[in-house]
């Protein structure tokens, strides 16, 4: 990847959840590796609202190496966006497996959030 | 003395050959004598008079070069006795030229086989000397030097005196044999003083070493001892253990290994260094049997040989008493232990249990554990002794001398103080005070209790229980030691009951109020089978955010089975899914649509007060008469149901929607079905395609799968079957909860 030499933390959560925050001036990217479940998302959240306090001007949540998402990942997930659309900043996911994926046709909300192909996408 | 003139004659008679045998012998006995090395060399000079000499004198240089006189035997005792006082006040001048010292400094012998008066003038100390030297005869002398180790030591000399035998050259090599094994015995005697004087200085460093030392011979007897060691093996001094037979120290104490192997004698490295072996140090547990007092000691030996032959003479054993490091060590591996057991499992009357296990023989011969109960009654819910007949004992105590909560002293007086309790000593007396028949004063004695501690239990509301300690027998007393490890024992247990009675009642409430959220029995449906399962993730002390619901909408033949996931767990969840299943109730007495009653719900989502309240919902409406049973199945955001059709297919049914509560608007999926007789619909939530371990998800096409294959015979014990299966799969703990809703056309009722 190519913004792979500022990772600024990486934050272990059990056996489940990594978080890796790749930072630049306006964007920051979470990378997240593992499974976003009831016990990852607490960890999540205080992770994107970490990043917030910061006023970048883009988020990306890097789904590429998620394995696993439920309802509770996807309840920080859309709390996110919501603040987005509040706030002056944008909010973007990148593809994740296809059980992710599959969550979220489910849930009926990939049409609501912002999903690109690689975090460089918005960058050029 | 006065025999003189016949041992000369003697003398004369003998060959020289035999009276120098004979001579050398009796200085291998008198030398072999271990007497000081004075009364040794005048032991040789006797041997010397009157069979070889009239005079023989032998001299020993001291440290600081002058030459002293150290025998001198005459065949008169008056010569000798002149001649010491000749050579008190006139010393040898030891760079002279008189033979001895000429001897001593050149280390050579001289032989003097003729002496004149002006030989013997040349030499003299003075006139005085030289007069009594003339006056005496001194007629031949054979002066011989004492070597050993290549230095001079001293010399012997023999004299003849007045007209008689001259020395000659055999008499020279006699005379330096004998100087020579003379010398070897002041020699060794030296070293031997000087030896003895190294030994002194290692004595006074061992006498005061703290380590306790001990040096034991073959047959077991204790040649040196240390204080340290006298206090350490429970003797007043070292000359008590040096005093004691072999074999008479080790049975005052029980010694075991790590392991609690019991040793004896020939285990300990001391006996198997002379066994042959070299042994490890040791690690022992002793105790003393007297006071049942516990040590741990470090019992290291080292062989002490004799450099000669080699041969093993001594063990030296170094003791190291290291109970202190160890009682931590042990602490602390007891406490890890303990917490672990304690963290195991909720049920702490099996906890407790373990514990007491746990305590024994470790710390105690027995231990209890005593609980105040709800009623305030004290139960006993755990005791633990090795021997299942003192185990009997002890529930007999117990069945027949119920500790009731009043009593004076004991566990009621401990759990009413909160105090804990040391007795270290229980005399008889006592336990006859404590009884209150004959009957529990024999049961209490057969315990043979030597010492007890009582320790509360401690929990946020105070005292909930002790904890009861029991030395007995020859195990290790118990001591005022042990009360800081069976406090922080008691309070580790009591803080695990107290935590096991919360989770017991939040379980309890959870599941109080989880049935509140779920329809307490489904209704019959005429025609149609239903059925559910609830299965909670985990823990059984949370409230799921699962819900499904089975109610008819108004008189218009409609039934609504509703199926729904309120993200979160925990009393948060409970108030959203409580909202969700009222809401959709509501909305279904007003004659709504599906969609109308999902996005009622949505609305009333979206204005509760704080955050994201996410909620999935899958609706469906069953309009059903004697022909038809037809199905709108209405999605929000949750996944779809699946149809297993009475030919054995299995498909999904439905169109994805938007979930509630968050995101504006919604769009609701809407699909129609029919159900042919024999068909099944499973409603389930994310709980059943989510089942799984980490990194493993049993997945949509598994699941479908697995549900196809369930056994069809009851639609009860198809979603019982389906559950188990999700359960296994996810390896006994689910991590989501899982909620099943199923309806079954029955065959024979659609064909009346």
């Amino acid at each position: 990847m190519s913004y792979g030499d500022n990772i600024t933390a990486v934050e272990h959560v059990g056996e489940h959840l990594q978080i890796e925050a790749h930072s630049e001036p306006d964007r920051v990217v979470l990378e997240l590796h593992g499974e976003l479940d009831l016990l990852g998302a607490p960890s999540l959240e205080e992770a994107i609202e970490g990043v917030e306090a910061g006023t970048p001007s883009i988020i990306v949540l890097d789904l590429q190496d998620l394995q696993f998402v439920d309802s509770a990942g996807l309840r920080v997930i859309l709390s996110a966006h919501e603040r987005s659309l509040n706030g002056d900043w944008s909010f973007a996911l990148t593809r994740g497996t296809e059980q992710v994926q599959r969550l979220f046709t489910i849930a009926g909300v990939d049409d609501h959030l912002r999903i690109i192909d690689s975090p460089d996408e918005l960058f050029g | 003395m006065g025999t003189r003139g016949t041992e000369s004659t003697s003398v004369k008679a003998e060959p020289i050959g035999d009276v120098a045998a004979s001579v050398l012998i009796d200085a291998g006995a008198v030398l072999a004598s271990s007497l000081d090395p004075t009364t040794t060399m005048v032991q040789v000079a006797r041997l010397t008079v009157p069979r070889i000499a009239d005079l023989c004198v032998i001299d020993l240089r001291d440290e600081d070069g002058s030459i002293r006189d150290v025998a001198v035997v005459a065949t008169q005792e008056r010569i000798a006795r002149d001649l010491e006082k000749l050579r008190e006040s006139y010393p040898l001048n030891p760079d002279g030229q008189h033979p001895v010292a000429r001897v001593i400094a050149s280390g050579e012998p001289m032989l003097l086989s003729e002496m004149t008066d002006a030989l013997l003038s040349s030499f003299a100390q003075g006139s005085k000397h030289a007069e009594f030297m003339i006056k005496h005869d001194y007629r031949s002398a054979a002066v011989a030097p004492l070597r050993a180790r290549n230095r001079t030591l001293g010399a012997l000399s023999l004299l003849r005196l007045g007209d008689g035998v001259r020395y000659g050259k055999e008499d020279m090599e006699l005379a330096c044999e004998l100087a020579r094994r003379a010398a070897l015995a002041i020699d060794n005697a030296r070293l031997f003083s000087d030896l003895r004087r190294a030994e002194q200085r290692l004595e006074a460093v061992l006498v005061n070493l703290a380590e306790a030392i001990t040096v034991v011979d073959e047959g077991g007897h204790t040649i040196f001892a240390n204080q340290a060691a006298a206090d350490l093996l429970n003797v007043n001094s070292p000359e008590d253990l040096m005093g004691a037979p072999p074999g008479t120290i080790m049975p005052r104490f029980l010694v075991f290994d790590e392991q609690g192997r019991e040793l004896d004698l020939e285990h300990m490295p001391g006996r198997r260094l002379f066994a042959g072996e070299q042994p490890e140090p040791l690690l022992v547990r002793n105790v003393v049997r007297a006071s049942g007092e516990e040590r741990w000691i470090i019992v290291r030996a080292s062989p002490v040989t004799d450099p000669e032959t080699g041969q093993m003479l001594y063990a030296v054993n170094v003791f190291e008493n290291i109970t202190a490091v160890k009682r931590v060590q042990l602490a602390e591996s007891f406490m890890a232990g303990a917490s672990r057991v304690l963290a195991s499992s909720l049920d702490y009357n099996e906890t407790l249990r373990r514990v007491a296990r746990l305590t024994v023989p470790t710390m105690a011969s027995w231990c209890a554990v005593d609980l105040l109960n709800e009623q305030g009654e004290i139960e006993r819910v755990a005791v633990h002794h090795p021997d299942p007949a003192m185990m009997e004992l002890a529930e007999r105590l117990n069945r027949d001398y119920r500790l009731s909560p009043d009593e004076p002293a004991g566990v009621p007086e401990v759990i009413r103080t909160g105090e804990a309790r040391v007795y270290t000593d229980i005399p008889p007396d006592a336990l006859a005070q404590y009884a209150r028949d004959n009957k529990h004063l024999e049961l209490l004695s057969a315990i043979g209790a030597t010492a007890v501690i009582l320790v509360p239990m401690i929990g946020a509301a105070g005292t909930i229980g002790a904890i009861t300690l029991v030395s007995s027998g020859e195990d290790r007393r118990l001591s005022h030691d042990d009360l800081p490890l069976a406090e922080r024992l008691a309070r580790r247990a009591g803080t695990a009951v107290e935590n096991a009675r919360l989770y017991t009642e939040r379980t309890r409430i959870a599941h109080t109020l989880q049935k509140a959220l779920l329809p307490e029995s489904l209704p019959e449906i005429p025609g149609v089978e239903v059925a559910a399962r609830y299965c909670a993730a985990g823990e059984l002390n949370d409230v799921g955010g699962d819900f499904y619901d089975v109610f008819e909408q108004g008189e218009n033949r409609y039934w609504m089975l509703v199926i729904g996931d309120v993200c979160g767990k925990g009393p948060r969840a409970a108030g959203v899914t409580a909202l969700a299943r009222h809401t959709l109730r509501a909305a279904a007495m007003s004659e709504q649509s599906p969609a109308e009653m999902l996005a009622t719900l949505h609305r009333a989502l979206r204005r509760q007060p704080v955050g994201a309240d996410l909620c999935t919902v899958c609706l469906v409406a069953m309009d059903r008469s004697a022909r038809h049973t037809r199905l709108t199945v209405a999605l929000a955001g949750h996944p779809p149901p699946l149809l297993l059709s009475a030919d054995g297919e299995a498909s999904l049914i439905g169109e994805h929607g938007t979930l509630l509560g968050v995101l504006d608007p919604i769009e609701v999926g809407l699909t129609r079905v029919e159900l042919q007789p024999g068909d099944t619909l499973l409603l389930y939530t994310d709980g059943l395609p989510d089942a799984g371990g980490a990194g493993v998800q049993l997945g949509e096409r598994a699941m479908i799968e697995m549900c196809r294959k369930a056994p069809r015979a009851s639609l009860k014990g198809m979603l019982a079957h389906i559950e188990r299966e999700a359960v296994e799969y996810a390896e006994g703990s689910l991590r989501d909860d899982l909620a099943l809703l199923g309806i079954r056309v029955h065959i024979d009722e659609l064909r009346r």
